[in-house]
């Protein structure tokens, strides 16, 4: 019976490569991995889970090969022998009940252990960070800090840093596969998530994601968090803290340039504090989102932009801090969208769906609606279509004053 | 059971071997409902297929852009709502209409007209609830509808509205026929069918009924506080007047989990009928098999809040249901073994169903083992929300439910048409969706563990998850072309499949002791049942002579009008044989009409159409009412 045992190699093929993927999760090929030992929550549940792999394996093994084993041998044949008439046993009924059960309690006792280990109050001392939802961006703050920032969270390694969930509007899930299982931010309510990211581990770019399913743009709903050194935090830290470093009021200031159609922001220059190196963040973690079609916007005009005209026509007066803080700039302090004060400091926008560069940036501004399904930020560019509305924007900015608009906000450092 | 079972009364139905459009939609035979069951039920699989496939190939490559965000939220909500509402329950009750009083050897169901009415007001819900997508308006919320995402605060379009008022629907449904099956199943049984001799079949679908009289309560509140949040400005889920989300979610998981149950138990039960009737031997430790079901039934009420392990209940709620659910893997874990051992020494002949059905068990298998690997809470923390469990899922639906009813299918439609499915064409069918699947929903397990979450419509290359999503792609693809044979073989084998007799399978129970297809009365004399396997006794007396169940039993029922077990070769009709049949009549479709309509003025609502709504509403009621008051007037027959 050939076909036969080409139904028991399937699975058994299937099988190995599982626990060939499982033994051997290579980081660069598996940025997301659920594996690696990278923080003590990531350990004890990986712990788990290979128990789990253990005992599965053994089970599906014994169930697969004794059905396999009885229909070839019990299969019909000429002249075989006749079935036999037999309607049960009990002493076999209750061994494979037991054998089951007995197996269940090696599994659920290391199970309500790492529940109750995992679950415990952070310990003190821990890094308190807030995690707010929305549709469809993480909030982060840092409360001891000061810092207030936007689907990018640094964490020292070595620390504990204990995460503190709640959402805006509807249910949320905060999940860093490599850190750790996740935890579901509920309206109403404030929930609670804890894990120390392995002081062995080397300054290093997560992704992360929203898994509980929250509207259009629940796929363009992405973390990044970096695990940076104690002192790389420190310095990162203490420039988030601060005001924003361009203030509209005293211009013409530093001119600005915007990075080049394509490339990520330039390097931080001292002034600007540490950030995680541009030029080193892994491939994963650079958004490959393309730009929908029919959004048209001339590069060229970018190189024209002005930091201090966009602050003052753009920002402040387009309608910018209807939604957006900059801190240091009065009167921009609503938080319904990112706050931007450092915005020139982080490498994604838009929910961490697209880089955080000049070209982007722009269309963004000209028609978020167009780039993000559902985005609540409102297509600002003149003539453009809001795809939400269903109109066309009459007024709004153009594209000359969206330049100016990027260069201002490509100042926040 | 006197009236229908008295063959002295004059015959006074109008019964008729008709088969024209009007025999259909006012039929109230059990065979005919089943059938029509199965067809709509087989639609509306293809239809969630079709959502299916247009999901994988979106995800097929990163960033796709083959359809829009919208359009994909769409779809994957009215994949799981159309497969689990009606697909795989619906199919599960065209079993159970035709099989059960086939099998407890009764004339029809305790409430013919009830019947229709259930499948009248399935086969409009559904409409109802599927249509939407047409216009690009269908309900977008996920099958499981969290709240506050579908309150009108976040949800503002139509698309919410269509969902919570179809599963109201549609849940009118399911209560009407589970009612009906118990009450058949209690009291229609032939003289001498102990609880104990029922069909194994039977068995089970006793059990989901159960499940589906206490399920749809829990379920019928969180839509009733949903249809009112959104139709009449209650707040029982209003963010901003305090509302608490996890409401909706212990509301929906106490129906969402039994609901498993109500989908996988016919499955179980399908096969077994089919292992014992190729293995040649009785079902192994038939006991064991019926309790284990009821305890997987029971159990399975006391798990739901491990599909909420993420939401923060506390270390205490987490570790009792994490041990409540792995408790579940033991009963299931039985009924595996008694399956193995049914097969265990007998003669395995390897028919389409039951190959079918032995992939049922492979594939199920694999599905529990992830199952128990999610009850751990630590581990669920990683894979909830991700492909893995979408490949867990899919193992025991796929794997389980629709393997099993696949084995049903190819099992029973000798009996229903008289004809076989062609087996060619049907091995054809088993090894490309045996193959399919597993090409399909295996490597989710790796892209799960890997980190992709679910329900996103794009995601970028380079996470390790390009590979197995593109074999998940292609996997849909070939079960495509394997459900494109099923419907070949299903549509042309009424017409030229090879004959079948009574009983072309050598089964052991007793709707294989009447004609194929059945005769509309079923039996012309009710048999005295004093076994579980009452044709073999009949057929191979031998065979059966040393198993306990078939002795004599001290409480057998003596009925007047009940013969000896026996084969029925002739066909008559009723009014030959003098047996009373319902009437035809179309008053539960007109009634289910009402209903509907009834519940759709409700749309209107929220467009300033109040006068439209109200006309639409208490016209509907009107009917309803008018429909109910002609059908409980009028004799059944």
């Amino acid at each position: 019976m050939p076909k036969l045992r080409l139904r028991a190699a399937a699975p058994a093929a299937l099988l190995a490569v599982a626990l060939l993927a499982l033994s051997a999760c290579g980081f660069t090929e598996y940025p997301n991995s659920t594996f690696n030992h990278t923080t003590d929550f990531n350990t004890s549940i990986d712990n788990i889970f290979q128990t789990l792999v253990f005992w599965g394996t053994i089970v599906f093994v014994v169930v697969e090969v004794a059905l396999i084993v009885t229909i070839i041998k019990f299969r019909k044949r000429p002249g075989g022998p006749e079935a036999k008439q037999i309607h049960g046993n009990a002493a076999l009924e209750i061994t494979w009940t037991a054998i089951p059960a007995i197996i269940l309690v090696l599994i659920a006792v290391p199970s309500a252990r790492t529940i109750f280990e995992t679950q415990k109050p952070a310990p003190a001392g821990a890094l308190k960070v807030q995690v707010i939802g929305h549709q469809w961006w993480w909030e982060f703050r840092y409360p001891e800090l000061g810092i207030v920032t936007a689907n990018e969270v640094y964490v020292p390694v070595g620390r504990t840093v204990s995460f503190e969930l709640t959402t805006k509007d509807v249910l949320h899930s905060f999940w860093i596969p490599q850190m750790g299982g996740k935890r579901d931010l509920i309206t109403n309510k404030t929930n609670y998530l804890w894990f120390t990211p392995s002081d062995t581990l080397e300054t290093m770019a997560w992704n992360g994601f929203c898994t509980e399913y929250c509207g259009a743009s629940h796929a363009n709903m992405r973390i990044r968090l970096y695990t940076v050194q104690p002192a790389e935090f420190e310095a990162w830290a203490r420039h988030q803290a601060r005001d924003a470093v361009f203030n509209p009021a005293a211009a013409p200031a530093v001119p600005v340039v915007p990075a080049a159609a394509g490339a990520p922001p330039a390097a931080a220059d001292t002034a600007a504090g540490w950030m995680y190196p541009a030029e080193k963040l892994p491939a994963h973690v650079v958004p490959q989102t393309p730009i929908p079609a029919g959004l048209a916007y001339d590069d060229a005009l970018l190189a024209g932009g002005d930091a201090a005209r966009g602050a003052q026509q753009g920002f402040l007066m387009g309608g910018c801090i209807g939604c957006h803080a900059v801190r240091g700039v009065p009167g921009a302090v609503s938080n319904i969208g990112p706050d931007l004060t450092h915005i020139a400091s982080r490498h994604t926008i838009a929910g961490g769906l697209y880089r955080n560069d000049g070209p982007t940036l722009a269309r963004w501004i000209k028609n978020a609606r167009h780039m993000k399904p559902g985005s609540i930020m409102y297509t600002i560019g003149r003539g453009e279509y809001d795809p939400i509305l269903k109109t066309t924007q009459q007024a709004g900015l153009d594209d000359r004053q969206i330049a100016d608009v990027v260069a201002y906000l490509m100042a926040l450092k | 059971m006197a009236t229908i079972a008295a063959p002295t009364h004059a015959g006074t139905a109008a019964a008729s071997e008709n088969t024209g459009i009007w025999s259909w939609i006012s039929t109230v035979d059990h065979k005919r409902i089943g059938t029509m069951y199965l067809w709509t039920a087989l639609f509306f699989f293809l239809v969630g297929g079709l959502e299916a496939t247009l999901i994988r190939t979106q995800l097929m490559r990163p960033n796709m852009g083959f359809v829009s965000a919208e359009t994909y939220n769409q779809l994957f909500t009215m994949h799981g709502t159309t497969m689990v509402f009606l697909a795989v329950m619906p199919l599960s009750a065209a079993f159970f209409n035709y099989l059960i009083p086939l099998q407890i050897g009764a004339r029809d169901v305790a409430f013919p007209r009830l019947n229709a009415f259930s499948y009248w007001v399935y086969l409009l819900g559904g409409i109802f609830i599927t249509v939407p997508i047409l216009f690009q308006i269908a309900p977008d919320g996920g099958w499981f509808g969290y709240a506050p995402l579908t309150t009108t605060q976040f949800s503002a379009g139509p698309n919410i509205d269509f969902w919570v008022i179809g599963l109201q629907i549609l849940g009118v449904s399911s209560l009407a026929a589970a009612f009906n099956f118990i009450t058949t199943i209690i009291n229609m049984r032939a003289p001498g069918m102990t609880l104990m001799r029922l069909p194994m079949f039977t068995w089970m679908s006793f059990v989901v009924q159960f499940l589906l009289v206490l399920a749809f309560p829990p379920i019928t509140v969180a839509l009733v506080f949903l249809l009112f949040d959104r139709f009449f400005g209650t707040t029982f889920y209003a963010i901003a007047a305090g509302a608490d989300p996890l409401l909706w979610q212990h509301l929906f998981w106490v129906f969402g989990h039994p609901e498993v149950y109500i989908l996988i138990l016919p499955a179980f039960g399908l096969v077994s009928e089919v292992l014992p009737t190729f293995s040649k031997k009785p079902l192994f430790g038939y006991n064991v098999m019926v309790y284990s079901g009821i305890m997987i039934g029971f159990l399975g009420f006391g798990v739901w809040a491990h599909h909420m392990f993420a939401v923060g209940m506390g270390a205490i709620a987490d570790s009792i249901f994490s041990t409540m659910t792995m408790l579940i893997a033991i009963p299931t874990g039985v009924k595996i073994f008694n399956w193995i051992a049914t097969m265990w020494a007998g003669e395995i002949r390897f028919t389409v169903p039951m190959k079918f059905a032995i992939a049922l068990i492979a594939m199920f298998t694999i599905g529990g083992i992830s199952g128990v690997m999610h009850s751990s809470a630590p581990a669920d923390l990683q894979q909830t929300d991700t492909y893995f469990v979408v490949a867990h899922f899919h193992y025991v639906l796929f794997g389980g439910s629709i393997m099993g009813i696949f084995a049903g299918i190819y099992h029973y439609y000798p009996k229903m048409t008289g004809r076989f499915m062609h087996e060619g064409l049907g091995n054809v069918h088993f090894w490309l969706n045996l193959i399919g699947m597993n090409l399909t929903f295996f490597p989710m397990h790796f892209s799960g563990l890997l980190g992709m979450p679910r329900r996103v419509y794009q995601y970028d290359a380079g996470q390790g998850w390009d590979t197995f999503n593109l074999m998940s792609t292609y996997g849909t693809y070939l079960l495509v072309v394997a459900t494109a044979v099923f419907a070949w073989n299903f549509i042309r084998s009424r017409s030229t499949g090879a004959v079948a007799g009574n009983d072309p399978w050598g089964a052991a129970t007793l709707e294989w002791s009447i004609p194929s297809p059945p005769p509309e009365y079923n039996f012309a004399q009710i048999p005295e049942v004093t076994s579980r396997y009452p044709l073999w006794d009949l057929k191979d007396p031998a065979k059966t002579a040393g198993i306990e169940h078939s002795h004599a039993d001290a409480m057998t029922i003596t009925d007047a009008h009940a013969v000896p077990v026996h084969e029925e070769t002739e066909r008559h009709t009723a009014r030959e044989l003098g047996i009373p049949m319902p009437f035809p009549t179309a008053k539960p479709l007109f009634t289910a009409v009402g209903m509907v309509v009834m519940f759709s003025g409700l749309t209107f609502l929220r467009y300033d159409m109040f006068a439209v709504a109200m006309t639409v509403t208490i016209g509907g009621a009107a009917m309803l009412i008018g429909g109910l008051y002609a059908w409980l007037t009028a004799p059944l027959e």
